[in-house]
């Protein structure tokens, strides 16, 4: 396990470099420049200039990217050239936002997948079944952000339930805050997750073990969840970590909608801004998170599947 | 509502004699300044557009950060409440010399900063000289300024190099806002973090890119203000979030609304804040570029164009056709006319110039996302269309399209101006004086008649003589045409039926110490 560890950890430390070479590329390719944004329509192309020199932007690319490697080393992110602070500072602040969000998404997208896909599988081909088969094409078809403005008119507006979004200042009304942005998360989740866990469901339901723990007379609910959701639950966890990295992207949407200052909000800024070490940084966290997500999918499969041994 | 303290007599013949009315145009109050008696207390929440970036006065540009930067630190004179005047700030009234070089500001008393430090002419003298820093983006403003010193504690004297006229509008500008000497001990990037001021407000806390709270400072100047116990500004980028967050009563003023939501959210009872501003949206053109050099081409693309309709269209409604090259809200300016919206009269033009059949093409450059400048490309690109000329729209990155412009690599280009001092001097020489550094606002337009006439403008003290100078330069400029004036549009606000106070003065900022919440 630990050797199948380090080969997945040293495989990472590949894509990460290749991420930041990518970004970095990309960031530098596309016009625009940080100075001029900062400086404003008035500022002459000499004082532009001197700024570019004074953060180090007027150097040879590859000179400036050996340098921002040399800084990662280092564990330095680098200074936002809008902020004038540590990227550490905005992401240390911003990060437990997003993951908060996600956390309380994935929540209510398994506390609802669960017993959907447990209550379509079990009723397979009736009502039930096709109601909640009908879930995911309904779900696919609302963009977050529209699903996040209706939450927020009827949960925020009509019923007032919840803030209309912020992130409020103590950890009571951070969580009142994250509840509407986790049921967009949840609704984007939700539909693809019913699905592959019904359809393992049904698939598992069907097989020689579970015939055989009916026969020999366990209840019908130890049948269920240990049997059958047990080994259900297998390829569901490889779909959430896919969608949990699809939604950190997604998490620059849901944010804008609700104003909540996470990740993904400082993204969109840094890229209009032309703050490069904070896209760099941004972006180069994403990879992290969506390649330790899906290293915790694997160790997930491990721990659900006696039979699934890693490293082999 | 606003600041009513008497202004001295040579002021107050200067604003006469500026035809300020002292009035403020009823279309766009969000609230009477009489709307019962203000009461004292409540947190104030303001959403605004994008988050205060940098506080520092020798380098910030952004809007945000000068009204917030506004709260807390005064002028020696501020701006008045119809755009063209001035009233005393932390000076009380001002004399000229004979020979119109040197300026004696005698200071307001008992002013304290937020620290309870007493304000005295030490710290307006350092005030003033780090707003001359050679490196400042603002210092051109400040440059005719030659010295200033102190001339017992509540006395300063400012010299120019040459009599300046715009001096005291000059000075209203944030940049030259008023701050404790050598930054009361603090570096410059510590102090510029959280700036001190004598102003209503003092900064609590900044939470970069996301929030800033500020609260009432209790040694503010004008008795029994402010009234609201503190101010918090949530940097919200999403139009409908804002919205949604006024009617749910997060925020109380929300900023920038989208002009379509207006009439809903009038109807549903908030208040609309269509203030007049000094925003004026034009088109530029390169006379790099050939067709351009020939001011027949220039006029007949004016001609073909229909401001109207386009200042309709892309504010919803809410824009006004330009009639001038100043805006309404200026002083000195003048509804001269202007050639726009006349297809016959264009193809007239066209006929007579050295390109009496078009047949060329127009590099017009926007904003990738830039909601106005895309929108006008469009309008242009189909409305030169029966003139046979063609227009090319090359969508850039927002600093991209100014890069691109300061090296004249462009035919065309949208932009808009506001106003940062009530005096029209820092336009007309940004963008019609060929001799000054922009260049015309990046278009080479060079007449030397425009360029003399605002060099008058600047040692003119006469306000007659001024008005005739400036009426005379928005003629020629009118009749040159090197720019198209699109129109003027309004600030944009709503706020809770609960705020009251509001009112945005036509170059931006407001006087949150004038802002009350009810029940």
């Amino acid at each position: 396990m630990s050797r199948y560890i380090a080969g997945r950890l040293a495989q990472f430390v590949l894509v990460l470099l290749g991420v930041t070479l990518a970004t970095f590329a990309l960031l530098h390719l596309v016009p625009g420049n940080p100075a001029r944004t900062l400086l404003g329509a008035h500022a002459t192309a000499a004082e532009v200039a001197l700024l570019d020199r004074e953060w180090g932007l007027s150097r040879p690319l590859p000179a400036q990217y050996a340098d921002y490697l040399v800084r990662l080393l280092h564990g330095n992110l680098g200074t936002s050239i809008y902020y004038q602070v540590p990227v550490s500072t905005l992401i240390g602040r911003a990060l437990p936002v997003t993951l908060a969000m996600l956390a309380v998404g994935a929540f209510f997208g398994i506390a609802a997948a669960i017993p959907l896909a447990l209550l379509a599988a079990v009723r397979q081909g009736r009502a039930a079944d096709h109601a909640v088969r009908i879930l995911p094409l309904v779900g696919l078809g609302m963009p977050p952000f529209w699903v996040g403005f209706i939450l927020l008119i009827v949960f925020s507006l009509t019923v007032r339930l919840f803030p209309a979004g912020g992130y409020g200042t103590t950890p009571a009304q951070h969580l009142e805050s994250l509840i509407l942005p986790g049921l967009t998360v949840a609704a984007v989740t939700t539909p693809i997750l019913v699905r592959s866990l019904r359809l393992a469901l049904v698939d598992v339901l069907g097989s020689d073990f579970v015939i055989a723990a009916t026969a020999r007379g366990l209840a019908r609910w130890r049948v269920l969840v240990r049997h059958g959701l047990r080994n259900a639950l297998v390829p569901a966890v490889s779909v959430l970590a896919v969608n949990l990295g699809y939604l950190l992207g997604g998490s620059v949407v849901i944010e804008n909608v609700f104003g909540l200052p996470g990740v993904g909000s400082l993204l969109l800024t840094g890229i209009f801004n032309r703050d490069f070490d904070i896209v760099q940084s941004v972006t180069l966290i994403y990879a992290l998170l969506v390649v330790l997500i899906n290293l915790g999918a694997d160790l997930a499969y491990a721990a659900l599947d006696p039979r699934v041994v890693l490293g082999r | 509502m606003r600041i009513r303290t008497a202004v001295p007599a040579a002021l107050a013949v200067l604003l006469l004699a500026a035809g300020c009315s002292g009035g403020v145009s009823a279309a766009g109050s969000a609230d009477s300044p009489a709307s019962g008696k203000p009461v004292h207390g409540g947190n104030l929440v303001i959403d605004i557009e994008t988050p205060q970036q940098d506080f520092d006065v020798n380098t910030t540009s952004d809007n945000e950060s000068i009204w917030t930067y506004d709260q807390v630190a005064q002028t020696l004179y501020l701006n008045g409440p119809d755009g063209r005047s001035l009233v005393p700030g932390l000076a009380t009234s001002y004399s000229l010399s004979a020979s119109k070089l040197q300026w004696t500001f005698r200071l307001r008393h008992g002013v304290r900063f937020s620290t309870g430090a007493p304000m005295t002419s030490k710290d307006v003298v350092f005030s003033i000289e780090q707003a001359l820093n050679p490196k400042s983006t603002w210092n051109f403003i400040d440059a005719p300024i030659k010295s200033v010193t102190a001339a017992g504690p509540y006395t300063v004297v400012i010299t120019t190099k040459t009599p300046w006229a715009p001096l005291l509008a000059d000075l209203a500008l944030f940049a030259n806002a008023i701050v404790p000497d050598d930054f009361g001990g603090q570096t410059r990037a510590a102090f510029f973090t959280h700036p001190v001021g004598t102003g209503p407000f003092k900064i609590k806390s900044w939470v970069k890119g996301e929030s800033l709270k500020l609260v009432r400072n209790p040694y503010y100047w004008q008795p029994g203000k402010p009234y609201l116990n503190s101010v918090t500004y949530n940097a919200v980028s999403d139009a409908s979030t804002r919205v949604v967050q006024l009617k749910g009563n997060q925020a109380q003023i929300i900023e920038a609304a989208p002009f379509a939501q207006l009439s809903a959210l009038k109807a549903a009872g908030y208040r609309l804040g269509l203030f007049p501003s000094t925003r004026i949206d034009y088109v530029t053109m390169n006379e790099l570029f050939k067709p351009f050099k020939d001011p027949r081409v220039r006029l007949a693309v004016s001609d073909a164009l229909n401001t109207r309709a386009i200042m309709q269209a892309v504010f919803f409604g809410h824009g006004q056709a330009a009639d001038s090259p100043l805006m309404p809200d200026v002083s000195y300016y003048s509804p001269v006319g202007l050639h726009v919206g006349n297809l016959a009269a264009a193809r007239k033009e066209l006929a007579s110039s050295s390109y009496p059949h078009g047949g060329f093409s127009i590099d017009f450059i926007a904003g990738a996302g830039d909601p106005v400048q895309t929108a006008v490309a469009q309008i242009v690109q189909a409305e030169l269309k029966p003139l046979n000329i063609a227009v090319k729209i090359r969508e850039l990155d927002p600093s991209e399209v100014t890069a691109q412009e300061q090296s004249f690599h462009f035919g065309m280009r949208e932009t808009y101006w506001t106003m940062d001092i009530i005096d029209p001097d820092e336009y007309v020489s940004f963008v019609l004086d060929g001799q000054a550094g922009s260049f015309a606002n990046f278009t080479h337009f060079n007449d030397p008649v425009i360029d003399s006439l605002t060099s008058q403008a600047e040692v003119t003290f006469n306000s007659s003589t001024r008005q005739a100078l400036y009426t005379r330069i928005q003629r020629l400029a009118a009749a040159d045409a090197p720019i198209v004036w699109l129109g003027y549009s309004p600030y944009d606000y709503v706020s809770s039926p609960a705020v009251h106070g509001f009112y945005v003065y036509p170059e931006g900022n407001a006087h949150l110490e004038n802002v009350w919440l009810s029940g």
